[in-house]
């Protein structure tokens, strides 16, 4: 396990800080492992050892207790994601919806089954449970935003502009005016 | 105090009391549990301690439930039998039918609580059920069998609560739920053998006792632990005159319901090759076996007043055979001429827990009975100028190189278990008991008088120290009138000056701690633990 | 009660700007707390938050006023969660209060955490809703800017620090107790009750968690009164409730309707019926954990507590979904069953094994391999659920999957492979 100021130079100082203001914030260095976590992955894209180790130090909290966080919670990724990860619902609303034949067709254009990632480690599809978008399904997550109401050809759209490096805007990408 | 009627019985029980707790005054046994244990915090999932209390609509667990006065609960009606048993169901499902190759068959919760109130044919095929790794060590002492686990989590919060070192966890969700140590790390706390007792299935199993003996094979005897001055109370568990490992024995005045790792293999030391079997004499610059009889013969001719030089003990002997040692030492040497052993020997780093710096079992003892342990180089000076015969009882004096070069002139006449440096440069050797072939008393650092009984018989022609002491004390001319143990124990409680002559043979469950008047010491001796220093 | 101008919660909904902090002003935000800061007691807004009768909008309609008084009156340090980890199947309301009009949330939140008399507040958000955590973040920002966060708020001498805490992805976080422990950095698991959150929730201390909507609320009833919130509804069922409608009707989305409308008028009216081509076969009311009803039995309800119990199944998050004719009953309960099996934290044990075997025996049914013994074994298993645990998720996956069984058995029994003999039980018997 690699020690913890080894890991200190791949967070970023910012990232660093941002930790150290939410142990400041939080009213317990424990509390403040869930947000550190995430200030970790936002920036590092998953949690590896070293970053593990960097918390066990900072926060006082086990190692034991950061693996059951990292093994319980689904968003926590414990090796490097794929570029570009595409989380498809497959709860019952999507499925009434639709969602099989959108799945079958992503994994048709992307050459694998749910649960993979492609071999340039450009894709990965995962099925997730309710999204809470249920109106709008068959729903998937990428990133931070859902594209909604997705058919094969919203699909197709999406991995073309992906590829691209230019993908259309996300239905839950709002222009956000900024307040007063 | 709170008055509850638990299956029609009226209990009165102390206000807080937990209902768990009242259930087993009423009942006369537990209910059926999994996680619930009074030493640790309560997590309440296993969900078999279910109880209907009248008034609620939905059974509750008593393990989290406070009585109340006037509360009705019933523990054994239709409604709460059969939610035991779909909870039953519900642990077994997934569990592998390991019986069979299972080290806790014999001694298993889920078993015993399937025959209690289980006892359906189960219709889950054995394909189905979901597949966790087995058979993975996580430690020097302990063994993991994750598909045989119920996740009670009572390894969990041990480690978290007693021993604070939180080496395991339950990672993943739902039925893909499993205890591991952290990755990279090792249950390898000096208390880790505490999880195999508290387990309640086979999934924690000691790796010392694996496939060593079915359980239902052992007996049991109440011991005290050699290992250090805490004397934590123990079970030995042997069979055939072999003991197979040793389990805490609870005793909430010295160490609760635990022990240590290193406590948990003393009895190792018992059945050690090195054990001495047979009295031994040095002919032709080597030690051969004779006959009890004749080494008698020699013994006498060696030990006789005027003709010792000096006489040497140790804290690993018991009361009674301390109080022997020194009555018959009296006779043959002066005060300045007896030791109680060699000081600081033994000692280590304790802990927070249980572990005592001083890893003798009997050192109060000594000083209760004004006997001092001698630093090496002391022992040496005392020896160096002596001639003539050193008697040694118990332990291994020699086995510091200074004292060995001291005593090269001296005659060593060596009563004792195992083959060490001091019997190796012998004349004459006699062999005696370990501590579980003996029905003896111990001394903690509490001052608490504890009895550990014999379990096992001493291999060979070994005899018990006791009788071997009072013959020599017949011999020289002195009768104490310890014609069995309780007469000894009586000599004891009369040379401590015990107001009670009976005291010794009366212990409480918990031991005694008597008011001992300690008798003065030479002002000149340093401080060790035998006189009552830290 | 007015079906008209139902916008007690949607004031906003669907507009670009609803969102920030001067729109929300000048449409009468923070007015509120201004009058509730200005000269109200917090034991005075629990009393007029229990004299509104607004319940519990996240599931179990616990009456809240009713809540927040089981704070000891002696408390310090206390603590009070917005639960918005929204997750259960079919429910997407929290997520559009929270994404147009964050500010009425966060002035709920504010007043109810006075009710409390709480010190520190957190808004819980599930770690999927990536946007609107930035979102809410950037509206509490503004709220400190403004001064209605913070030390002496407005000068009333009343202090709140508020935290907006992302989830990670976990259904059961959604559950108080489960959601304070997540909070705290443990498992999202719940907690064995007693002790109750409103005595020792995070930390040991009193705690308060409260679902967005319920919180969304309690501005407008502060400005309009307790008896005004009760003209809309029912006497038991006062106010009014967002529901998420899904499945293919002409109008899907969140509605706000007054509790107590007829289902049948929602059905037609709002939701414009199914869409060409689909029939209505069965209705989930309240999120995926309530019983499944008949499209005849749901057309005979009214949208509120009350009737829905009595019907047979429950309120609940109002997670509408209408399931059409077209679907598989079977395929349907399986998706289900996959959700709890996923979702089960794994605590205890009736749940834990009792999910992945509700889930085991729904995937054979799907696949055609189930025998007769398999209905036998997932009612046996249901019954080692039911009651049994710590929280309420086991009761949650037994609830559809009996009430799919009952009314919807032919297509159950139609799955059932008759020829194939039942799998030896021993391994002995199987020869292995």
């Amino acid at each position: 396990m690699d020690r913890p100021d080894q890991v200190a130079a791949d967070l970023s100082q910012a990232a660093r800080e941002r930790i150290a203001a939410i142990v400041a914030r939080y009213p317990t260095r424990q509390s403040a492992l869930m947000p550190s976590l995430w200030v970790v992955q936002d920036e590092l894209g998953w949690v590896p050892p070293a970053a593990v180790a960097y918390l066990v130090e900072t926060l006082g909290v086990t190692l034991a207790r950061v693996h059951e966080l990292l093994t319980f919670y689904t968003m926590f990724r414990t090796e490097p994601p794929a570029r570009h990860v595409l989380q498809v619902c497959r709860n019952i609303s999507c499925h009434i919806m639709g969602a099989r034949a959108v799945i079958a067709h992503l994994e048709k254009r992307l050459g694998i089954r749910l649960g993979e990632k492609t071999p340039d480690g450009l894709f990965a599809l995962e099925g997730v449970e309710c999204l809470g978008a249920c109106g709008q399904g068959p729903v998937l997550q990428l990133g931070k935003h859902y594209y909604e109401n997705l058919t094969p050809k919203k699909a197709d759209a999406l991995l073309e502009g992906l590829r691209k490096g230019a993908p259309p805007r996300a239905d839950t990408d709002r222009e956000l005016e900024v307040g007063s | 105090m709170a008055k509850l009627t638990i299956d029609d019985q009226v209990i009165e029980v102390p206000n807080g009391t937990r209902l768990f707790d009242a259930c087993r005054l009423a009942r006369g046994e537990d209910l059926p549990h999994f996680c619930y244990h009074p030493d640790l915090s309560v997590a309440g999932v296993c969900r078999l301690c279910q109880v209907e209390i009248e008034g609620l609509p939905k059974l509750t667990i008593a393990c989290n439930t406070t009585v109340r006065d006037g509360m009705v609960v019933r523990t054994r009606s239709p409604r709460v039998q059969q939610a035991v048993k779909q909870v039953l169901e519900m642990h077994l499902i997934n569990h592998p039918v390991d019986c069979p190759i299972c080290d806790q068959a014999g001694e298993c919760g889920l078993q015993d609580q399937y025959m209690d109130y289980g006892l359906y044919e189960s219709e889950v095929a054995k394909s189905d059920k979901v597949l966790k790794r087995k058979a993975k060590i996580i430690g020097p002492h302990v063994i993991l069998d994750q598909e045989r686990c119920v996740l009670c989590s009572r390894c969990v919060r041990f480690c978290e609560e007693v021993t604070g070192t939180g080496e395991l966890g339950i990672y993943n969700r739902g039925d893909r739920a499993e205890i591991d140590v952290a990755p990279g790390v090792e249950l390898a706390n000096n208390y880790s053998l505490n999880t195999v007792d508290i387990c309640p299935v086979g999934a924690l199993t000691s790796r010392d006792f694996r496939f060593q003996k079915r359980v239902w094979l052992l007996r049991s005897t109440p011991g005290i632990c050699p290992g250090c001055a805490t004397g934590c109370n123990v079970r030995l568990d042997h069979a055939g005159g072999r003991i197979y490992r040793l389990k805490p024995r609870r005793n909430d005045e010295v160490n609760g319901p635990w022990m240590c790792d290193g406590g948990r293999m003393t009895y190792k030391d018992v059945h050690a090759d090195e054990r001495l079997i047979q009295p031994l004499h040095r002919r032709e610059g080597g030690l051969a076996e004779l006959p009890w009889q004749q080494a008698r013969e020699l013994f006498y001719g060696l030990v006789k007043p005027g003709s010792v030089a000096f006489a040497v003990t140790d804290p690993r002997q018991s009361l009674e055979e301390l109080v022997l040692f020194q009555r018959l030492a009296g006779r043959l040497v002066g005060e300045a001429q007896l030791a109680g052993g060699v000081a600081g020997e033994g000692d280590a780093p304790g802990d927070s827990l249980l572990l005592a710096d001083d890893r003798r079992p009997n050192r109060r003892a000594l000083a209760w009975l004004g006997l001092l342990e001698l630093p090496p180089a002391a022992l040496a000076a005392a020896l160096a100028a002596a001639r003539g015969v050193l008697l040694v009882y118990g332990g291994d004096p020699l086995a510091h190189p200074d004292i060995a070069a001291a005593a090269r002139r001296l005659r060593i006449v060596y009563l004792g278990t195992h083959r060490g440096a001091t019997a190796a440069a012998a004349e004459l050797v006699v062999p005696l008991c370990a501590w579980a072939e003996k029905d003896a008393l111990w001394v903690n650092r509490q001052g608490r008088v504890q009895r550990g009984q014999r379990a096992v018989a001493p291999p060979g022609l070994a005899r018990e120290d006791w009788r071997v002491l009072v013959d020599i004390l017949a011999h020289l001319g002195d009768d104490p009138g310890a014609a069995d143990l309780p007469a000894l124990r009586r000599v004891v409680a009369q040379r401590l000056q015990l107001a009670d002559a009976d005291a010794l043979n009366l212990l409480p469950a918990t031991g005694l701690v008597p008011e001992v008047p300690t008798v003065p010491l030479q002002s000149d001796a340093p401080e060790t633990a035998a006189n009552g220093g830290s | 009660m007015s079906a008209a101008a139902c916008n007690i919660l949607s004031a906003r909904f669907g507009r670009a700007d609803g969102h920030r902090l001067d729109v929300y002003e000048a449409e009468g935000g923070y007015r509120a707390l201004r009058q509730v800061l200005g000269g109200m007691k917090p034991a005075e807004v629990v009393e007029l938050v229990k004299g509104a009768g607004l319940r519990g909008r996240g599931g179990a309609g616990f009456p809240t006023g009713a809540k927040w008084s089981f704070v000891p009156s002696a408390a310090e340090d206390v603590y009070f969660f917005v639960n918005a980890d929204e997750s259960e199947p079919g429910t997407f309301k929290d997520r559009y209060l929270l994404d147009y009009d964050p500010h009425q949330t966060i002035e709920g939140a504010i007043i109810s955490a006075y009710a409390v008399r709480a010190k520190l507040a957190f808004i819980y958000i599930r770690g999927e809703f990536g946007w609107l955590v930035d979102r809410v973040e950037r509206a509490v920002t503004e709220a400190y800017s403004a001064g209605y966060l913070g030390r002496d708020i407005l000068g009333s001498g009343y202090s709140l620090e508020m935290i907006v805490h992302k989830g990670a992805g976990a259904y059961i976080c959604g559950e108080e107790t489960g959601l304070i422990n997540s909070v705290t950095g443990l498992k999202g698991q719940p907690s064995i009750k007693p002790p109750f959150p409103a005595v020792s929730g995070f930390l040991g201390r009193p705690t308060i968690v409260n679902n967005v909507e319920t919180v969304a609320a309690v501005p407008w009833i502060v400005t309009h009164g307790a008896q005004a919130y009760r003209s809309y509804g029912t006497e038991k069922s006062p106010g009014t409730k967002l529901w998420s409608v899904s499945g293919p009707v002409r109008n899907p989305g969140v509605f706000e309707i007054p509790l107590g409308m007829p289902f049948a008028d929602f059905f037609h009216g709002q939701l414009g019926g199914m869409q060409d081509g689909e029939e209505f076969k069965a209705c989930i009311v309240g999120g995926s954990s309530v019983p499944v009803l008949t499209a005849a039995e749901i057309m005979a309800c009214t949208l509120d507590y009350e009737s829905l119990q009595e019907a047979g199944t429950m309120l609940g998050s109002g997670g509408m979904i209408i399931v059409p004719q077209r679907a598989d009953m079977v395929e349907l309960i399986k998706v289900l069953m996959h959700f709890y099996w996923d979702e089960s934290c794994g605590q205890c044990t009736p749940c834990r094994e009792g999910t992945g075997w509700l889930h085991r025996i729904a995937s054979r049914l799907l696949k055609g391999e189930a025998v007769p013994a398999d209905l036998e074994l997932l009612e046996k298993v249901c019954n080692g659920m039911m009651g049994l645990t710590i929280c309420p998720l086991a009761d949650a996956a037994v609830m559809p999957m009996r009430s799919f069984l009952q009314r919807f058995r032919d297509e159950f029994a139609a799955r059932i492979h008759e020829t194939a003999a039942p799998e030896p039980v021993t391994r002995w018997a199987r020869g292995e």
